[in-house]
């Protein structure tokens, strides 16, 4: 079969869709992107189920203020003070940065819970979905984990003592009690390798960690499918898109009624 | 029957995915648009919440001056300070304050460990345990009574734990004076300030003394330490570094309280000869 010329603008169009096609060729995640974009969600999720994509918003802002602080401050007891007054006086809007950071814990926590109550009101844990609750309550801890490792890191008053009540109250736990406190403070009491120790979990394990199950998360998002809403009429919600539905007449019971399916 | 129930929720999950792929929107551009805009208004209030910490602070930002949102910084950690006040972050308080309703010995354990652990294990446990596919929220009490009470003890210890005022080791500083007339050492104003110091820098989460204390990791007794007369000058060593003294002890070293500390500290110790 002979092939037709292609036209000036055919041609044009496959040399801007070239690196595209080329990139689909060899990883297919041009086709996985147009997927997570145009799949199908119910008609009618609203803005509560915006609280997870805010949550998301506000871990990336953690991670990239936390990058740009981890280039200023220093992880030892002699530096670590210094190196935040630095931060917040000197470095050109270092102060932002670090208040973003700080303010920003909060918010993510906040949001973090805001998150689980709507998920719990929703329902939205229940089959098939239990195993991403469980991700996302390993999630919050790990949250808290950041937390409870960030305080200590300006190595203030509030910060060590609150780390001295905290590491004793892991130490009094039975049996891994002692050694999760020894581990934390890397030796029998807090030191200058607590400091670099909180340090490292905080910028490089925790966040790692997180990282992984954010990417779990979203993964069974996209492969079960959202919610809708618990009020809503039918599985898929009733959206400006399903006029088609309605005019054929199929009204069909969805998550909402699970007794026996009703003739129609 | 449970046969029943699987093969049911089964049959609803299909029928869900049919539902949406038939008349569900786009996640692009509907629901995305959503959560673009509530992304950017987080990022917004995050941005708002550093201008206002930072500009409400009086003073030329190197003071420990607070503004609406608290101080730009605390005073440097300093391990000697005795008489602090431990203070996490505000979204620890209900564990922090779950520490305080807790009494010393027998049940700080509870407060601590237990209780957290087992409202973890619930929040991991719960799809299992709320197994009914009912997801209106008028039509599961249960569930939205004990979101409630959760919502509203988590509420209250946070209250309480942000506005409980006295240090931990406040309660024990109080108890200073009826050590030292129990033991004999009111006159001895060294022995007095070592109690005090005893009392604020952690020696009873593991210690007991006059019948209080943690007892914990065997940590011995110290209500008649001074009855052994071992002398200042060991306890001071002991203090400073204990496994060395004593091989294999798993106490920490005190070194940071300094030696003007150490020698209060250990002159109480060496006063303490037993209540009388």
């Amino acid at each position: 079969m002979a092939t037709k010329p292609l036209t000036k603008s055919e041609q044009i169009q496959q040399t801007i869709l070239y690196p595209l096609d080329w990139l689909e060729e060899r990883s297919g995640l041009v086709g996985g992107v147009k997927y997570f974009l145009f799949r199908k969600v119910p008609g009618d999720t609203n803005w509560f189920q915006t609280l997870g994509a805010a949550t998301l918003t506000a871990f990336l802002v953690q991670a990239l203020t936390g990058s740009i602080l981890a280039m200023y401050y220093k992880p030892d007891p002699n530096e670590a003070y210094s190196s935040i007054q630095h931060i917040t006086n000197d470095i050109f809007a270092g102060w932002l940065v670090r208040g973003m950071h700080k303010w920003g814990a909060s918010v993510f926590i906040i949001l973090m819970f805001m998150h689980m109550g709507r998920v719990f009101l929703f329902g939205a844990y229940k089959y098939p979905r239990e195993l991403n609750w469980i991700l996302g309550v390993l999630l919050l801890a790990m949250g808290l984990g950041e937390g409870f490792t960030g305080y200590l890191l300006p190595w203030d008053q509030t910060a060590y003592w609150a780390t001295v009540v905290g590491i004793n109250i892991n130490g009094t736990a039975p049996f891994l009690g002692p050694f999760l406190a020894q581990f934390l403070q890397g030796g029998t009491y807090i030191n200058a390798d607590t400091l670099s120790r909180f340090y490292a979990i905080h910028m490089l394990m925790i966040p790692g960690a997180i990282f992984a199950l954010i990417g779990l998360h979203l993964y069974l998002v996209v492969r079960l499918g959202v919610t809708s809403p618990p009020w809503s009429k039918e599985a898929a919600g009733t959206g400006p898109l399903d006029g088609a539905a309605s005019k054929n007449g199929r009204r069909r019971a969805g998550m909402l009624r699970p007794g026996p399916r009703r003739k129609r | 029957m449970a046969t029943d129930r699987i093969v049911e929720r089964r049959r609803v999950f299909v029928q869900y995915k049919e539902d949406v792929k038939e008349r569900g929107k786009p996640f692009y551009p509907y629901a995305m648009w959503h959560d673009t805009i509530m992304s950017l208004v987080v990022v917004a209030v995050i941005i708002g919440l550093a201008i206002v910490w930072k500009y409400t602070t009086p003073g030329n930002h190197h003071t420990e001056a607070a503004g609406w949102l608290g101080k730009l910084y605390d005073a440097p950690a300093d391990p000697g300070t005795i008489n602090f006040v431990p203070r996490p972050d505000w979204y620890f308080y209900f564990l922090f304050y779950l520490l305080r309703i807790f009494k010393w010995p027998n049940t700080v354990l509870l407060g601590t460990i237990g209780i957290p652990t087992i409202c973890l294990a619930l929040l991991i446990a719960m799809p299992f345990i709320d197994l009914r596919a009912e997801r209106r929220v008028l039509r599961r009490p249960v569930a939205i009574i004990a979101a409630i009470l959760v919502i509203l003890s988590m509420g209250v210890l946070t209250y309480k734990g942000a506005t409980a005022k006295e240090a931990l080791g406040t309660e024990l500083i109080a108890k200073v004076p009826t050590w030292a007339k129990d033991e004999g050492f009111t006159n001895n104003k060294q022995a007095v300030a070592g109690a005090k110091l005893f009392a604020v820098a952690g020696c009873l989460n593991c210690h007991t003394y006059n019948s209080i204390g943690g007892g914990f990791a065997g940590a011995p007794d110290l209500t008649a330490e001074g009855a052994k007369n071992k002398g200042i000058a060991f306890e001071i060593a002991h203090l400073k570094c204990p496994a060395c003294v004593n091989p294999g002890s798993p106490m920490p070293s005190f070194a940071g309280l300094g030696d003007a500390r150490l020698k209060q500290l250990a002159t109480f110790l060496d006063a303490s000869k037993g209540k009388k």
